[in-house]
């Protein structure tokens, strides 16, 4: 009996470590090569790695707003949004055919572009203004549920819903084409051998590093992830630290939207809309508690690469287009499970795992 | 009494019955701006297409009535419907036995929300958020995303009156009213539910089965969500791809407007998700009517929504703020 | 002869390696009221918990009235006729008094499974009349005053025919008229042939009240019997288990004339009223007030985590208004709040990160640092868990939750101590925690009140506060109502001030 409990543990201890998941992408990874041999081939790598960059962003900034036991599904409206305003600064030439009825027509936009069309700033003003939108969106999420205590879910719900919207509105379902080089250069060009998208997810992996692991504020994030009440005494102003969390990620959506709409050369108000599953599922998967102050980076790199792996080889595999979409759903939901587990034992005091 | 408190009680009381306030006001603004608006008719086409929107979000109560949330009740919808449709088409099934299958697909669909969250302990967003993106998929996948028409016998339920006078949807709709009123105020489940809402530890204190009650709400989410689904299928004749996408925030919308709390515990079906369901419906047939660009829609929605639960988080808020008032001897 | 209504066969329990009940054998005549005291942790509760079906026993059997007695849950106790009424009471506000008195099992028309209200109402009413509560059965629980939801629990039992009640601390939120009205309640159903557990921290009622008492100390029955048998000071030498003097270190502390901090008039309608004092450098300040007096709302208006109308709060030369917990600890404020577990740790996190979390800037030297200085922390740490004897494996690895009582009590402590605090408020700072353990937060207040600091200490335990404090404020109703010197301390005089608030109180009327 108590032979077969510890047993049980140490499976459980397994399931529950670091590594695990990293050990399993590699193994499924390894049983997809000797099935379909071209997994492992340089484009398909190549693939693999310019699908992983952007992602890892955007789960970044999740990461920080489940560390604070909330969670952020407007971020891929957030992309949409910041994509079509981004693009409409800087694109340098609309088909009046499609655009003529824009609400914004004859205001920024004309048969010569955006705002900035043409200028030497427009790339640079038209980034610099998407992380702020981003932000702004963000800003909102949090000061809802810090201020007007709304519950996450709710709040970013709506957010996602109105702004989808949104850029649907502003552009009228059209994309927007024509973008400068030097922005499309940010999406496919590369500094060396190494991708201009890889530096810039590396760059904000670094400073999402150094804010948990050495700064104040990363301590707060996770106090209070953990346990409002007591970070509330402990003299942690909560409610800057939870808006603090959902700007970040609202920045992170931005900064993954300059990517993403750089690769498709297009400023797309459609973009994002089947990536909330990838987001939510790769940080739960890597490790990430829906529940609150748990949460490591290099959990959430695990995360994705299990995700774009997965998601790269059911795109291999003869499958239903739609049956992606249902094995996606069952990953997510063993992934909470797994979290469930985790937390449970956890709590149980069975197993502890350091923060 | 002090000042403070007397405020909060009345503001209290306000929140309370805000329902019952918003409907008030958006009639007189909508009687003001179309006095059209007043006559029979109008009325009737506002109840009768609400009335599929309100009997998911009936279900959509019983779910967060125990404090939990149901998003995929518009892939239930989908794919409940496909389901129906499919056999139709392939054993040229009677309407009573497609709206049987229909409601089975349904209980199915829910039965498996229940399960992942009572027995596996999932959150219920991510839960339903996963069963979201499943069940379209599947429905995608057996439909091919093809549209299914559905036959003429079904369509005519749509359109058909009882009696020569009251529209079919109206009936169904004030008949599921009534059952949920049944359900959560004349039976030892309906209280129960209530009391897992208040407080889910406590209810288990109480000696309450708290998993079988979760699991009945869930249920009865789904099988509501199908029925709504159904009844929306024989009013449109045919189930697209789209069908019921976006349905999970109307059916919140409508439960949360009418004053069901999303914290759980709070909020009555009757009149509250009525008039929360008639107060949807009014405002999207007034942006037609108004010509409002088409795309302004969801985002106007949203902003109602937000507006819902805002009202619904402080009154929340209120009400812990009195109750530790209670603390003290008095 | 008649059956035992309980019997408790050699029944143990462990929590985490911890003794929680060891060996408990103890039977309880039907149709009387039996007293159960001893101190925190010495197992009243678990022994309740076993025997309501909400914690299973490790070993040991019980029988109910001649049956084994076996709960999977709390239904089991309840269909066993046991009711369990916990000090935190277990109604639903959002419910009407007849649905909580019926929630897990309503009348119902046959077959249907409708509910029958009718008789649903007639029998709540009839219960109603029995406890003594005259209101409409269709009243929300939250309406109703903690006095009057706490006789709705025990309709709810006594609806149900339960022949055994358990009440835990019933009277710790109730006025003296509203206790009066309990115990003869109490009396009646014993007389109807009910038997009552009652548990309280209040011996002369617990003496008053029962015909047999039942002594615990630290998981063991230490003595049982008639209460003809025992005094006061029996039952305090049963549960102590040593020599009085033996519980308290000796004062080395003295007060000095400077003030720290000086509380005038603060007011929070509805909560406070009129709250002023000084606590002076050195000293032990006590406050003395039952639960629901207003002393944990007054803790945390003074530490700046509620706001208060009027009145104004000096801390050491600061004036505080409109303070964040933030200032509160620049200014030398420091508060172990009343519940570790929900306020105090964060019990997944490392105890080095507990013990940072509230001086993260002050390690790291500056008050506008933003880094985190890893190695300050580190020996920090080390040193404040020494220098408090928090018995801990790794401060790095181990998490809050796997420690004792004690030592989570400490860890709070250590956190406060690393912002170099002046004023420490201390909320209930030994409640739950063992003998032992008590002795040194005791010491350690002691020490810290020695080298300069002051230190207000909250309590509902009198006794604790005569032997600790040089001074003891008694609130009550939101007011302080008594302000004792160490040479005035009297029991009876600081009682009757904590009860004069409640006695002056609106008496409750025909509601």
């Amino acid at each position: 009996m108590s032979g077969l409990r510890t047993r049980c543990t140490t499976l459980l201890a397994w399931l529950v470590a670091d590594h695990f998941i990293l050990v399993l992408t590699a193994v499924y990874f390894l049983v997809m090569w000797l099935i379909y041999p071209h997994m492992a081939g340089r484009r398909n790598l190549a693939n693999l790695s310019s699908n992983m960059w952007p992602l890892m962003i955007l789960v970044t900034g999740q990461m920080f707003v489940l560390l604070v036991g909330g969670i952020d599904l407007s971020q891929t409206s957030v992309m949409a949004v910041t994509s079509v305003i981004g693009s409409m600064i800087m694109t340098s030439r609309l088909d009046p055919a499609k655009f003529e009825h824009n609400p914004l027509w004859g205001v920024i936009l004309s048969e010569n572009g955006g705002l900035l069309a043409g200028h030497a700033m427009a790339v640079p003003a038209a980034v610099v203004l998407m992380l702020a939108v981003g932000a702004g969106i963000g800003l909102i999420n949090g000061l809802a549920t810090a201020k007007l205590r709304m519950p996450p879910f709710m709040v970013t719900l709506v957010t996602m819903s109105f702004f989808s919207g949104f850029a649907i509105y502003l552009t009228q379902s059209e994309n927007i084409m024509h973008l400068p080089d030097s922005f499309i250069r940010i999406g496919k060009g590369s500094l060396g051998p190494v991708p201009y998208a890889m530096v810039l997810a590396l760059l904000i992996s670094l400073a999402a590093w150094i804010i948990l692991n050495r700064l104040v504020l990363g301590r707060w994030l996770y106090a209070v992830g953990m346990n409002l009440k007591t970070a509330a005494v402990s003299g942690v102003p909560c409610a800057g630290v939870i808006v603090f969390a959902y700007v970040f990620s609202g920045f992170c959506a931005a900064a993954g939207a300059i990517l993403y709409s750089a690769r498709l050369e297009a400023g797309r108000p459609t973009l994002g809309q089947n990536l909330l599953l990838d987001i939510i599922g790769s940080a739960v998967i890597g490790g990430i508690s829906l529940f609150g102050g748990k949460g490591k980076l290099r959990w959430a790199f695990y995360g994705v690469v299990f995700f774009v792996v997965l998601d790269n080889s059911l795109n291999t595999m003869p499958l239903n287009y739609y049956a992606v979409d249902i094995i996606k759903g069952a990953v997510i939901l063993m992934a909470a499970v797994l979290d469930v587990v985790r937390n449970r034992l956890n709590q149980t005091g069975q197993i502890s795992v350091g923060t | 009494m002090n000042m403070t408190a007397q405020k909060n009680r009345i503001l209290l009381a306000a929140l309370r019955n805000m329902p019952i306030i918003l409907f008030v006001g958006l009639f007189l603004c909508f009687g003001v701006l179309a006095p059209d608006f007043f006559r029979y008719q109008s009325i009737e086409n506002a109840v009768k297409q609400a009335s599929y929107v309100g009997i998911v979000a009936v279900g959509m109560a019983f779910v967060l009535l125990t404090g939990g949330i149901d998003l995929s009740v518009g892939s239930n919808m989908y794919l409940s419907t496909v389901v129906a449709g499919l056999c139709i088409q392939r054993f040229a099934l009677s309407p009573a036995a497609a709206f049987v299958i229909c409601i089975g697909a349904g209980f199915t669909f829910a039965m498996t929300n229940a399960f992942i969250v009572t027995r596996l302990r999932v959150v219920p967003f991510i839960a339903t958020l996963a069963t979201l993106v499943a069940g379209r998929g599947l429905g995608r996948m057996l439909s091919q995303s093809r549209a299914i028409s559905f036959p003429e016998t079904i369509t005519r339920i749509g359109s058909a009156r009882l009696f020569d006078v009251v529209p079919y949807p109206i009936v169904l709709f004030a008949l599921t009213l009534l059952a949920a009123w049944i359900m959560l105020h004349r039976t030892q489940w309906g209280r129960q539910i209530y009391a897992v809402g208040y407080n889910l530890e406590s209810a288990r204190k109480a000696g309450i089965n708290t998993v079988r009650i979760r699991a009945i709400a869930y249920v009865v989410c789904g099988v509501f969500a199908s029925f709504g689904g159904f009844i929306s299928v024989a009013q449109l004749g045919n189930v697209n791809a789209g069908f019921g996408r976006g349905s999970e925030f109307d059916a919140i919308a409508a439960a949360v407007l009418g004053g069901i709390s999303l914290f759980g515990g709070i909020g009555s079906i009757f009149p509250g998700v009525l008039l929360g369901a008639v107060m949807i419906q009014l405002v999207s047939t007034g942006l037609v009517s108004a010509k409002v660009d088409l795309y302004l829609h969801s985002m106007i929605s949203a902003l109602i929504i937000f507006a819902a639960v805002a009202i619904d988080s402080h009154r929340t808020i209120l009400l812990k703020k009195m109750q530790q008032r209670h603390i003290r001897i008095e | 002869m008649p059956s035992d209504a309980i019997q408790f066969e050699n029944v143990s329990k462990e929590f985490f390696g911890i003794r929680a009940l060891s060996g408990i054998t103890l039977s309880m005549p039907p149709a009387q009221i039996i007293g159960i005291v001893g101190e925190n942790g010495a197992g009243k509760s678990t022994l309740m918990n076993i025997l309501g079906g909400i914690v299973t026993p490790d070993t040991g059997s019980m029988t109910c009235q001649g049956q084994p007695h076996k709960p999977a849950g709390p239904a089991d106790a309840t269909r066993a006729g046991i009711a369990f009424i916990h000090q935190e009471l277990n109604l639903f506000g959002n419910l009407s008094i007849v649905d909580n008195l019926f929630i897990d099992g309503f009348p119902k028309i046959d077959r249907l499974g409708l509910l029958d209200k009718r008789k649903a109402n007639q029998s709540a009413h009839q219960a109603l009349q029995t406890v003594g509560l005259h209101c409409p059965v269709h009243t929300l629980v939250e309406n109703l005053t903690p006095c009057e939801q706490q006789l709705v629990e025990i309709a709810r039992a006594v609806g149900r025919n339960a022949r055994l009640i358990i009440l835990d601390e019933p009277t710790s939120s109730l006025t003296q008229n509203e206790r009066d009205r309990l115990f003869s309640l109490m009396n009646t159903l014993r007389n109807a042939g009910c038997t009552l557990v009652f548990i309280s921290h209040n011996l002369d009622e617990v003496l008053r009240m029962s015909d047999r008492i039942v002594v615990l100390r630290d998981g063991c029955l230490v003595s049982t019997g008639s209460k003809t048998e025992y005094t006061v000071e029996r039952m305090i030498i049963d549960m102590v288990g040593r020599q009085i003097k033996n519980l308290y270190p000796p004062k080395t502390s003295v007060p000095s004339e400077t003030i720290l901090l000086e509380v005038s008039g603060v007011t929070r309608p509805g909560i406070i009223e009129d709250i002023s004092f000084a606590l002076h450098k050195g000293e032990i300040l006590g406050l003395f007030g039952l639960m629901g007096s207003g002393r944990t709302e007054l803790a945390r208006i003074l530490f700046g985590l509620d706001p208060c109308t009027a009145g104004e709060i000096v801390a050491i030369n600061r004036p505080l208004r409109r303070h964040k917990p933030a200032e509160s600890i620049h200014s030398g404020l420091a508060f172990v709040t009343e519940n570790r577990r929900d306020e105090g740790l964060l019990m997944e996190a490392s105890i080095e990160f507990n013990i940072a979390l509230a001086a993260l800037r002050q390690t790291a030297g500056s008050r506008s640092s933003i880094w985190v200085d890893h190695k300050a922390i580190r020996d920090k740490s080390l040193r404040v868990a020494r220098d408090l004897r928090l018995q801990a494996a790794d401060h790095k690895r181990q998490s809050a939750r796997n420690l004792s009582g004690g030592n989570q009590q400490k860890l709070v402590i250590a956190k406060w101590l690393l912002t170099n605090p002046q004023i420490l408020i201390l909320d209930e700072p030994t409640r739950g925690i063992d003998v032992g353990a008590k002795y040194e937060i005791y010491t350690i207040m002691n020490n810290l009140a020695a080298g300069g600091a002051g230190i207000l200490c909250i309590s509902s335990e009198l006794e604790e506060l005569t032997a600790t404090c040089d001074r003891i404020l008694v609130m009550s109703n939101g007011r302080i109502h008594g302000d004792f010197a160490r040479s005035e301390f009297n029991e009876k005089n600081m009682l009757h001030a904590a009860f004069k608030g409640l006695r002056t109180a609106a008496e409750p009327g025909d509601r």
